[in-house]
């Protein structure tokens, strides 16, 4: 059909639409490759370079020198790669089946037509999601913390004592808790726009034939935002491999939690405390090359099971 | 189209940008000068206004930059971009990693006539290799806060040796088991630090272009291994610091003490204010009796940067500001900070006490004799380095029971390879 | 045909009449059990907001204190109204960095969705792969590249690089895809319009509830965006409230953090994203736009 009406443009169009999709996207293209393209390339180039010292005195200054793959040498030599991974992969394990299950059972919830109290619901799941992290950080302490906790206020009433909310290995279920409930209302609002970008006519067949509401999630819904559900679990996996607040939130009131925690909080104190942005470069690039291999993997995956599906 | 062709435009004049890169250029000689000046002591802006109110060819624009760590990330930054601004506040502890990083002018030229203004241990802090590197403003003369209230009211006495905080953190802990004495956490670099200098360790020091590191001599092993038994016989605690549960035990009164600095009073005030009253102060204690020195734990500077146009200018606000009668006196009742210079020390000891003490009317006497025993450290160029890997090591030490001295000398370890590997020479173990 | 694609909205009357309250119940309770779980924590900086410094340590943590307006006329006092400065900064960041990243999304995702050519993948997969990239890793990096341009230290500095966003693009096309019926467009072209007509007029208003969730998004994103402006302001009057809010937290050893002001400060802060969302809402409702089909 597309190609009927281009084979018979007409004069007066001033934008074909041969070259329209490339204006329309001009604007993010431009700023992409500005803002995203050239420091990242720059971060490359930076990893290839190290601080040494020139010139005398006692101190002497560093100056930026060549030292080729010297960068990710250390970085894959790491130990504390491995190590931190592997605490992503139990931190994951937990916060990205849990807040994309509540993301899309709430926003399921929220299509229902004959729900209640839509409105203040769904302001109420959002609302975390829009506390600066530099009070998420205080929060968190008063909610964790033995003596300001009113969870451990609580259970210490009961006499089961405190909750060690701070300490392994219940930190890693903390920790995802604080990623649930600052993630769950954006996932939320992500799988329910998807799911009104849908024609309610399909619902309504199903409806006229009988259909049950929950039918009509599970069969109807759900299968048409599946698309969406899978984006953003590879978005919750891109996340878990950046994560950073949570943990940093809680670093300085917990000894469990190091400053190599996550390799995000790695790349941070290289390129912000100890002055090494090479090095943060460097495990920068390798962690993005890491995240690559998994979101394709995912999206094969996914992508495949589609193609069962269909057949 | 015209979109299209405006972008490419841009994109071309972007790369261009990027690859011949342009510098800054500054505005002509003559007339007032303007400097910036980052920092984050409270009230600075009203020092600020007073020096413009003043000196109306060089005025000075003021910029919160946020605490200390963070400021010197982004001093460091800036500076790479050539936006470093003319005049900053650092920590004694990061200067040494910013003159590495080529962020201070040595203004020795402009300043030496203000030397008189401090003690020599004061001086030393900023200056390296005889070149000077910034100008002390305040210092913290390491001393002790303790809730003089509780103490009696549980009958322990003060100690003024570290084998006596022993035996008063064990009579605390026998008198109320709720209650620790002080915690001591491994996050606390300085205080560690402070009281291994305190019995005779230097973690840096330098002798003919040879760095040697000391974090792992005897001194300083021995000083692990009397923290560890405290905390293996649960004297004291190795909670972190400032959390809400800190916060929280120091009102309730159950964190008896805090071996730290002289500014100890302003920090337990903002966060404990009721509790005003029931604390004093009291020199640190020794670790051989009758040994009063002590070392320095915080403070900080003002250096002017290279990337200023105006140096001279610039330094002349750093004296006015540090090393004179009226701008120590302001650092002392303005910022409530300890003044560097002597002149604001000297004002102190006729201050009233701190809030938090008023009841200790002889704070600043004590304060003064302290002052005039400390001994200056020397921090190396990669402090960064030691207090990341100290703190993660002592944590993995406390949490898995193993000692407490190996955390130190994988420390020492980790200092000396960094500086190995930026091209130091430093002394084999 | 138009009206049979065209999103919920047409039959929206239709479905509210026949749909019965039966089934609403559990829904309800599940998703008041979200709220409360996410409200808690909310809860506490209100509560912490009413106490006074000094029972701010002292009393149970969700003890109401006496300290509000205490707080309050501190807060708006602190550094001759700067609070209040900030407040219009972070508003002007979010409100425009949001409105341009939003028509940037949307264009993109418009072409991306609706048009077949070469190089689409490459764009969309390319824009997309950007989501790969901690904007820890870019921070410093943007930063030394604004200042080569002359921009660091300009409020500029902190607008342009969040206009580019990802996610946006990636939700705008999501959304274009099933919200704008190609046959709409089809007809549009036959009737003779251009290209950029068929989308001011007919794409743009199908695309509204979507790009009301990117503007949303992208205005939180920016409002709590704390890294990039700290590092690109150096200016205390052009700073946004999460980097005001940060100067009061972090002063260095030796001067009191200011806990209440910047708690208070939070939850002065947290009210007009509230607001933000409350009145965004309605736009969610797609009733609005029915009357876009015609053109």
């Amino acid at each position: 059909m597309t190609a009927s009406v281009q084979a018979r443009p007409r004069a007066r169009r001033t934008l074909r639409p041969r070259f329209a999709p490339y204006l329309f996207s001009a604007p993010a293209v431009v700023l992409y490759v500005a803002f995203m393209l050239v420091p990242v390339g720059y971060a490359i180039w930076l990893s290839l370079r190290a601080y040494r010292l020139v010139g005398g005195g006692i101190l002497g200054t560093r100056q930026d020198v060549f030292v080729g793959l010297e960068n990710y040498v250390s970085v894959l030599t790491d130990p504390e790669l491995l190590a931190s991974l592997g605490r992503l992969a139990v931190y994951g394990l937990i916060a990205v089946p849990l807040t994309l299950g509540l993301a899309l059972l709430f926003a399921l919830m929220l299509d229902v037509p004959a729900v209640r109290a839509k409105r203040f619901a769904r302001t109420a799941i959002f609302v975390p999601y829009a506390v600066p992290g530099v009070v998420a950080a205080l929060l968190w302490g008063f909610m964790y913390l033995p003596s300001t906790s009113p969870f451990s206020y609580l259970t210490e009433a009961a006499g089961w004592g405190t909750i060690p909310f701070l300490e392994n290995p219940t930190l890693f279920g903390s920790l995802a808790n604080i990623a649930i409930w600052g993630g769950v209302g954006f996932n939320m609002i992500i799988i329910y726009t998807s799911l009104r970008g849908i024609p309610t006519e399909l619902y309504e067949s199903a409806r006229l034939d009988g259909a049950s509401e929950v039918q009509i999630a599970l069969r109807v819904k759900v299968p048409l935002v599946m698309p969406a559900v899978v984006l953003t679990l590879v978005f919750s996996l891109i996340g878990t491999l950046q994560v950073y607040g949570e943990p940093a939130t809680l670093q300085p009131m917990t000894r469990d939690i190091s400053q190599t925690w996550a390799p995000l909080m790695t790349i941070y104190r290289d390129a912000f405390v100890t002055d090494d942005l090479p090095a943060a470069a460097a495990s920068s690039t390798v962690l993005a090359l890491g995240t690559v291999l998994i979101s394709v993997l995912v999206l094969a995956i996914a992508n495949r099971r589609r193609m069962e599906d269909a057949k | 189209m015209r979109s299209r062709s405006t972008a490419v435009v841009g994109l071309v004049s972007l790369t261009a940008l990027l690859l011949s890169g342009c510098s800054s250029t500054g505005s002509g000689d003559g007339g007032p000068v303007t400097l910036e000046f980052w920092s984050w002591a409270p009230n600075t802006q009203e020092l600020v206004d007073i020096w413009n109110e003043e000196n109306p060819d060089i005025q000075v624009e003021y910029t919160d930059a946020g605490g200390g760590d963070d400021s010197a990330a982004k001093l460091l930054t800036a500076n790479r971009a050539g936006n470093a601004p003319d005049l900053a506040a650092v920590e004694y502890t990061t200067l040494p990693s910013l003159i590495v990083s080529d962020v201070p002018l040595d203004i020795t030229e402009y300043v030496e006539d203000v030397q008189d203004a401090y003690t020599e241990g004061t001086w030393a802090q900023t200056t390296f290799d005889g070149a000077v590197f910034g100008l002390p403003q305040d210092v913290g003369p390491m001393a002790m806060v303790y809730r003089s209230d509780r103490f009696e009211e549980l009958g322990v006495e003060v100690p003024t040796t570290w084998e006596e905080f022993r035996e008063a953190a064990a009579a605390v802990r026998a008198a109320d088991p709720n209650t620790y004495i002080a915690s001591l956490p491994p996050g606390e670099l300085g205080f560690f630090a402070g009281v291994a200098a305190q019995a005779g360790s230097e973690w840096w020091a330098i002798e003919d272009g040879t760095w040697s590191v000391g974090i792992d001599d005897d001194e300083s092993l021995e000083v692990a291994d009397f923290f560890q038994s405290l905390a293996d016989d649960d004297l004291i605690s190795t909670e972190p610091l400032l959390t809400p549960e800190y916060n929280k035990k120091l009102n309730e009164g159950t964190i008896l003490s805090w071996p730290s600095a002289l500014w100890a009073p302003g920090v337990i005030e903002s966060v404990a204010p009721e509790t005003a009253g029931g604390w004093s102060m009291a020199p640190l204690p020794q670790w051989n009796e009758g040994d009063p020195a002590v070392a320095y734990q915080g403070g900080s500077a003002v250096i002017v940067t290279k990337a200023s146009e105006h140096p001279e200018e610039a330094a002349e606000f750093a004296k006015w500001l540090n090393a004179s009668d009226e701008g120590s006196e302001l650092v002392l009742t303005k910022q409530n900070a300890y003044p560097a210079a002597i002149a604001g020390q000297e004002l102190a000891a006729e201050s009233d006490p701190p809030t938090l003490m008023p009841q200790q009317t002889d704070f600043y006497e004590i304060a003064a004799d302290i002052a005039s025993q400390t001994k200056p450290v020397i921090w190396g160029p990669n402090v960064n380095v030691a207090k990341s890997t100290f703190e993660d090591q002592l944590n993995k030490a406390v949490e898995s029971g193993t000692p407490w001295r190996d955390a130190f000398t994988a420390t020492a370890d980790a200092v000396r390879d960094d500086m190995r590997e930026t091209g130091y020479e430093v002394a084999g173990d | 045909m138009t009206a049979a694609v065209s999103p919920r909205a047409v039959s929206a009357p239709r479905r509210a009449a026949s749909a019965s309250r039966r089934g609403g119940i559990l829904p309800t309770i599940v998703l008041l059990i979200g709220a409360v779980y996410c409200l808690i924590p909310v809860a506490w900086v209100f509560v912490a907001t009413s106490k006074a410094p000094s029972e701010l340590f002292s009393t149970f943590t969700f003890a109401p204190g006496t300290g509000l307006f205490g707080n309050l006329a501190d807060l708006f006092a602190y550094g001759n109204g700067q609070f209040v400065l900030w407040a219009l900064n972070s508003l002007l960041y979010s409100g425009v960095g949001a409105l341009l990243s939003t028509l940037v999304s949307a264009m993109a995702g418009y072409a991306l969705a609706k048009y077949e050519f070469p190089g689409r993948k490459l764009v969309f997969y390319g824009i997309l792969a950007g989501v790969l990239i901690p904007g820890i890793t870019l921070a410093v990096p943007q930063y030394l590249l604004l200042s080569q341009l002359g921009l660091a230290g300009n409020p500029l500095s902190v607008l342009i690089p969040v206009i580019i966003s990802p996610f946006g693009i990636y939700l705008s096309r999501v959304y274009a895809a099933s919200a704008v019926p190609q046959e709409t467009i089809e007809a549009a072209r036959i009737d003779g319009s251009s290209e950029w007509r068929i989308f001011r007029s007919i794409a743009l208003p199908l695309l509204v509830p979507g790009m009301v969730t990117v503007f949303l998004l992208q205005f939180i994103g920016i409002w709590n965006n704390f890294l990039l402006p700290y590092i690109m302001l150096s200016d205390q009057s052009t700073y946004p409230l999460t980097v005001g809010l940060f100067t009061l937290l972090s002063r260095g050893s030796g001067s009191p953090a200011l806990y209440s002001l910047a708690i208070t400060g939070a939850a002065v802060s947290i009210v007009p994203l509230v607001a933000l969302v409350l009145f965004l809402q309605r736009y969610w409702k797609l009733d609005l736009i029915s009357g876009g089909l015609k053109g």
